[in-house]
């Protein structure tokens, strides 16, 4: 397996929301693995994906245990901004805008975050909280459903 | 006769579904999957919160959560509905049965959505909207209604005219009303005054209309439905009866077919009674599944009660002894496929009988049994069908309906029927919760079902006498 086979590999687990990848034959082993704060910005989460990544969209997930990191004892819990419903999950008001936020981006309450398409109208959906983005959990264009977590949040102490 | 086409334009093509969504949870969802399945034909299930660890959750091949767990906030929400079929890129909406599955508006929406939905069109469901509207189609059509009001009644002066031409005792009906609710009987002036009044309000309250017809009381009738099936070109067919006169406050608990008053006493009825069903069909240009309740006297006199306009939960009964799956049936005549079961080709055969199995302790008023199922060990063996989606360690969650399955025997007679649903619900175990299979089984036990002379006040009388 040569670096070209490799980079292949890793272009496939992003392509399909993979987080571990191991390969072992004769003499040889490999293992892969994102980070749950992967350079990828729209990354689902393990939640999301069944360990089989069938062709549908919402394979019934098997209970997967996500990837959690030891908290942070001086930081309060990171919290989920949930989608309250479904529909198409956009970052930015069109295809050429910037998206409304990123990692690192603060937010407040009124904060437009994402906008969630539902029946050809566009709903602008807020924060509701104020703190700052450390995860975008959703890729672009991909369907959301309801009570999906679209963003961690650390909230402003 | 076929008729000319009425339906909207988008169902008259023939349109092979690739997916399906079920907008049902439970014992039904489960059921259309498997249906859905055989067909090769992909499933989309909806979910709330609560239903995260349902069956049909689990059997889908796609599942998209909705809402919370209130029905208000999920499966009765028709914006979430459409958007989770918009997302899932489905093909067709299988309502199942209570939820939107008689509801015109979600009809129409998803036909204007380009979504086939399977069931009538929101035209059929619009002709027979409420009992009042269906009994005037049924006056029509030529079939027998029981005596009362020509459409709704306006005043209690109307009430009152209308009891004295008909006598009493009378029921004042919700035209709204279902599930036995909404119903008051008068036997004089005076209390027919009274409950003309009370009943207006509940069924505002209850049904968000306030309409309401007079009808001849029947004392402890027999309740008589009729299956159809019609397809979009005209094509009607009946399946035979089911005999559903087995209920406790108007719910029913065991259904048989065939039923055994007609069987034993007036044979020539199910000819008149299945024509009387066709005719209103036909005159309410229906289409798929539907069901024609009747109610008849002990002299073998049946009137038209109202139409069913979706899958019944106790279909599986007529399936067992026609061997027709109604379900892809419905799925076919959604897809513009014309109806290929002539009435020629309907033979029943046999006997089957269905006890709904519902987390309630029938010792304590039936109250319901939410919780863990510990343990759950369902029949089987010849000739026994179990309808469920439970399983050992299943929560049933506390705000939707009781019904955890539904057992099915089938027999070469109705004898062998019974001794085998007999068998069956003695091999049930389910650990956790309380259910009615032991009050199943002491019905099946009791002389006057097994001899197959009951009517509705079948199960009131049995559990007066339990209780003396």
């Amino acid at each position: 397996m040569d670096l070209k086979d490799i980079k292949a590999i890793i272009d496939l687990m992003r392509k399909n929301s993979i987080c571990e990848f191991e390969l072992e034959k004769e003499g040889f082993k490999i293992r892969l693995k994102r980070g749950p704060n992967g350079q990828n910005a729209g990354a689902q989460p393990d939640e999301q994906v069944g360990a089989n990544a069938g062709p549908g969209l919402f394979t019934p997930s098997q209970p997967v245990q996500p990837m959690v990191q030891p908290p942070k004892p001086s930081q309060p819990p990171e919290i989920d901004i949930k989608s309250p419903m479904i529909g198409t999950f956009y970052r930015a008001p069109s295809p050429e805008a910037e998206p409304y936020v990123d990692v690192g981006s603060e937010v407040n309450p009124d904060t437009v975050v994402c906008i969630i398409e539902a029946m050809k109208v566009m709903n602008e959906i807020r924060a509701e909280v104020r703190g700052v983005v450390t995860q975008v959990l959703v890729e672009n264009g991909k369907p959301v459903e309801f009570g999906q977590p679209l963003f961690k949040i650390r909230p402003a102490e | 006769m076929p008729w000319t086409f009425r339906n909207a334009p988008s169902s008259s093509d023939t349109l092979m579904f690739e997916k399906i969504l079920i907008a049902n949870r439970g014992e039904i969802a489960v059921r259309i999957i498997r249906t859905c399945k055989e067909m090769g034909i992909k499933t989309v299930a909806v979910y709330s919160e609560a239903d995260a660890d349902s069956m049909h959750v689990q059997m889908a091949d796609e599942a998209i959560c909705i809402g919370p767990p209130p029905s208000s906030e999920s499966y009765l929400r028709i914006d979430r509905l459409i958007s989770a079929a918009e997302i899932a890129d489905v093909d067709a909406i299988h309502p199942g049965y209570g939820f939107l599955s008689e509801n015109s508006h979600f009809s129409e929406i998803c036909e204007k959505c380009n979504i086939r939905f399977i069931g009538p069109s929101s035209r059929a469901m619009e002709a027979l909207r409420d009992k009042a509207v269906s009994r005037a189609l049924a006056r029509k059509a030529g079939v027998p209604v029981p005596p009362g009001s020509e459409g709704t009644v306006e005043s209690e002066e109307e009430a009152l005219s209308v009891a004295k031409k008909i006598g009493y005792p009378v029921l004042i009906k919700a035209v709204a009303g279902g599930g036995g609710r909404g119903m008051r009987i008068a036997h004089n002036d005076i209390s027919l005054k009274k409950c003309y009044h009370t009943a207006r309000t509940e069924a505002e309250t209850c049904f968000g209309n306030s309409g309401v017809y007079v009808e001849r009381y029947f004392e402890n009738p027999h309740h008589i439905e009729f299956q159809i099936i019609a397809d979009t070109r005209g094509n009607i067919i009946h399946l035979g009866e089911r005999d559903c006169s087995i209920q406790r406050r108007h719910q029913k608990l065991i259904e048989e077919t065939p039923s055994p008053l007609i069987e034993n006493k007036y044979k020539d009825l199910r000819k008149k009674m299945g024509r009387a069903a066709i005719k209103i069909i036909e005159l309410a240009q229906y289409n798929s599944a539907g069901t024609v309740e009747f109610i008849v006297d002990d002299n073998g006199n049946f009137y038209f009660l109202e139409v069913n306009k979706r899958i019944q939960v106790e279909h599986p009964i007529t399936e067992e002894v026609t061997g027709i799956d109604i379900i892809k049936q419905q799925i076919l005549i959604a897809m513009g496929e014309p109806l290929k079961i002539s009435q020629g080709d309907v033979h029943p055969r046999g006997h089957a009988i269905e006890c709904r199995i519902n987390a309630e302790d029938p010792y304590d008023d039936f109250r319901p049994s939410p919780g863990r199922i510990e343990m759950y060990y369902q029949p089987g063996g010849r000739g026994v069908r179990v309808d469920s989606h439970v399983y050992s360690g299943y929560s049933i969650p506390a705000m939707y309906d009781s019904l955890i399955g539904k057992l099915i025997s089938y027999g070469r007679d109705r004898r062998e029927a019974i001794d085998r649903m007999s068998r069956a619900l003695g091999e049930y175990l389910i650990a956790g919760i309380k259910t009615t299979v032991q009050f199943e089984q002491n019905i099946l036990q009791d002389p006057d079902f097994r001899r197959g002379v009951y009517s509705t006040g079948f199960v009131d009388q049995l559990l007066r006498r339990g209780s003396q």
